[in-house]
């Protein structure tokens, strides 16, 4: 079974982020960029899935400028085997992006396709989503366990209030949540012969899909600072400024 | 000079990153606090391949060129730099090896020093033999079946730590640097006794020794040739002097980045630190120091690679990195004030650890000699 899997380049998560002075957007200058973690649990499951003989290939993709290619070599030092690039400079949302991942799906056909559930960046949470509605594959969203058997998925998704397991014909799209994995580290040598593995550069039209946006970015702000707290005497005190401060009682 | 990073060179300082933010970053406060040996994080770098960082593929590394490993080294020296300098040690260990061992001393040992699995120590120093290595006490004498060696090294990082060591020891005693040669010794060998680890002002994570030798050493313990280890350890510290500067720069930056985020937060009357005009002063001098500290280490590493003498740059980038991360810490405790002086925050570590760099692999000074030598000749 061939394995498919979605990564995105973001802010690296260590890094404080910060607004530009005309709140015109994040500030990305001299900025580390790093692979968005929910793809290297992702590519973490595709590879786990390889190692244990149930997946036979493992293909990264990954939609980005020429830089986006740092994070695809990443995947293949982790373990994908090859990689596929779709360059484009221009702002990529999500249903453009989920446009060009349901036509690699068509080329590639894979059994199974990984995402990150969403991105660090926007947040958005909906790639996954629509690349299933494109494709017309079933889909099972925020996993936290993926069990592959007798041509289907058993996939635990995390729900509010519990968990909930899903059985899912292949091929199928799966997006991971933060517990589906650790992912490992790359190791050097691995780093190494990742720039061997092959990987291919194509554009959005050469797909066929045009890239165009239906959102508008208006204004970024910082999120307010948090005021420092107080100590109160009583739980009296305390019951009083719930009621008559707080309004919450 | 190319200023464009290869992708190899990325893709080190990428995974350096990744993992010494995390895994490094977590332990270097405690090993600051408690003196504890750096043994996890050296390990954590052992897993991944960065022992080996130094040696070329056919001796288990994959050699990816000095400016990716000077930017590994930076990394890890920006997150602790007590387990830089325990790796950097084993980078003069296994140097020592690749530059002046036999074919077969290279093959048996290198690519277990490059998989994480034999760690190295460099023991050059002497209590009485620092900047002038000629004048080392430490010697060895053929006897039946091999070489006695007697003497004292002091200094050496790693040292109980290290599975092997490579000593230089006087093998005619009446030559100077020419009577010098390099012995590989197991950390097991009888008739080796260890101090406890010296206390230090930095580094407290990265362990230094008195070390002294009794030992009845096998034939093929001489490492390469006789006469030839001060060439080779000459050799060594060149390469090592552009990872010294690395260091620095790792040590330098981090203190930099803390000092330009805490300006940017802390408000003093009214506006923050870093709309007073004063501070921003001390951060465009930090941010200068550092830029200028980056481009002699790159350009020490490029040289590095380029195969010729590279002696001058690698001095010139070790000088000035050195100095650089003195006054860059220096003022990043006083951009802080206060909280640069108390434990809280790891200010007051980047100070210290940052002292020893303009003392080991060559002092300031030295290399002051070295340079002054270079463009005079």
């Amino acid at each position: 079974m061939k394995i498919l899997v979605a990564v995105k380049r973001v802010i690296d998560y260590n890094v404080k982020i910060r607004v530009k002075a005309d709140h015109s957007d994040v500030d990305l200058t001299n900025v580390k960029m790093a692979m968005n973690p929910f793809c290297e649990i992702a590519v973490e499951e595709a590879v786990r899935l390889k190692e244990r003989g149930i997946a036979t290939e493992v293909v990264a993709v990954t939609i980005g400028p020429k830089a986006a290619q740092e994070q695809l070599r990443t995947a293949l030092a982790l373990g994908a085997d090859r990689a596929i690039h779709v360059e484009t400079e221009a702002p990529v949302e999500s249903l453009a992006a989920a446009k060009v991942l349901a036509k690699v799906v068509e080329a590639e056909q894979p059994g199974l396709m990984i995402l990150g559930k969403q991105a660090i960046d926007s947040d958005n949470n909906q790639v996954g989503q629509m690349l299933a509605a494109l494709a017309g594959l079933p889909q099972a969203t925020f996993a936290s366990e993926v069990i592959i058997e007798n041509g289907k998925a058993q996939v635990t998704r995390e729900v509010d209030g519990g968990l909930q397991t899903v059985e899912l014909s292949l091929p199928a799209i799966v997006t991971t949540d933060l517990r589906l994995n650790e992912p490992r580290y790359a190791k050097l040598p691995d780093i190494m012969k990742a720039k061997k593995k092959p990987l291919i550069v194509t554009t959005p039209a050469e797909l066929g899909v045009e890239i165009t946006s239906g959102v508008t970015l208006l204004k970024v702000e910082p999120p307010a600072e948090r005021q420092a707290g107080i100590k109160v005497s009583s739980v009296d005190e305390l019951v009083d400024k719930l009621k008559n401060e707080a309004k919450v009682l | 000079m190319n200023f464009d990073l290869t992708a190899d060179a990325i893709a080190f300082q990428d995974a350096a990153h990744r993992v010494s933010a995390e895994v490094l970053k977590a332990n270097a406060k405690r090993y600051d606090e408690t003196g504890d040996f750096c043994r996890e994080s050296l390990d954590a770098l052992g897993e991944l391949g960065f022992w080996g960082m130094n040696l070329p593929d056919a001796y288990g590394g994959f050699d990816p060129g000095s400016i990716a490993m000077s930017l590994a080294v930076e990394e890890v020296a920006y997150h602790c730099a007590a387990t830089c300098s325990s790796l950097t040690a084993h980078f003069l260990a296994t140097d020592s090896v690749l530059l002046g061992g036999t074919e077969q001393q290279k093959q048996e040992l290198l690519p277990l020093c490059a998989s994480g699995e034999k760690l190295g120590a460099f023991a050059l120093t002497e209590p009485g033999a620092g900047s002038n290595p000629a004048e080392m006490r430490t010697k060895a004498v053929r006897r039946e079946g091999g070489w006695h060696l007697t003497g004292t090294k002091h200094y050496i990082t790693n040292g109980a730590y290290a599975d092997f060591l490579v000593v230089y020891a006087k093998t005619d005693e009446s030559q100077g640097h020419k009577g010098i040669s390099a012995f590989l010794v197991d950390r097991h060998t009888p008739g080796i006794q260890f101090s406890s680890p010296e206390k230090t002002l930095g580094l407290r994570g990265s362990h230094i020794y008195e070390i002294s030798f009794d030992c009845q050493l096998s034939e093929a313990a001489l490492l390469g040739d006789e006469g030839q280890g001060f060439a080779t350890a000459m050799a060594v510290l060149d390469r090592g002097r552009v990872e010294v500067a690395a260091m620095s720069v790792g040590i330098a930056r981090a203190a930099y980045d803390d000092s330009l985020a805490w300006a940017q937060e802390r408000v003093v009357a009214g506006k923050p630190l870093c709309r007073h005009q004063g501070i921003q002063w001390m951060l465009a001098e930090m941010h200068t120091q550092l830029e200028a500290a980056k481009l002699v280490t790159y350009q020490a590493a490029a040289a590095r690679d380029s195969g010729g003498r590279f002696s001058l740059e690698s001095a010139v980038a070790k000088l000035f990195a050195s100095e650089a991360a003195a006054k860059i810490t220096d003022s990043a405790v006083q951009v802080h004030g206060g909280y640069g002086y108390i434990c809280d925050l790891p200010i007051e570590r980047y100070y210290r650890d940052a002292r020893i760099t303009r003392i080991f692999e060559g002092t300031s000074e030295i290399q002051k000699i070295i340079i002054g030598r270079a463009i005079t000749a």
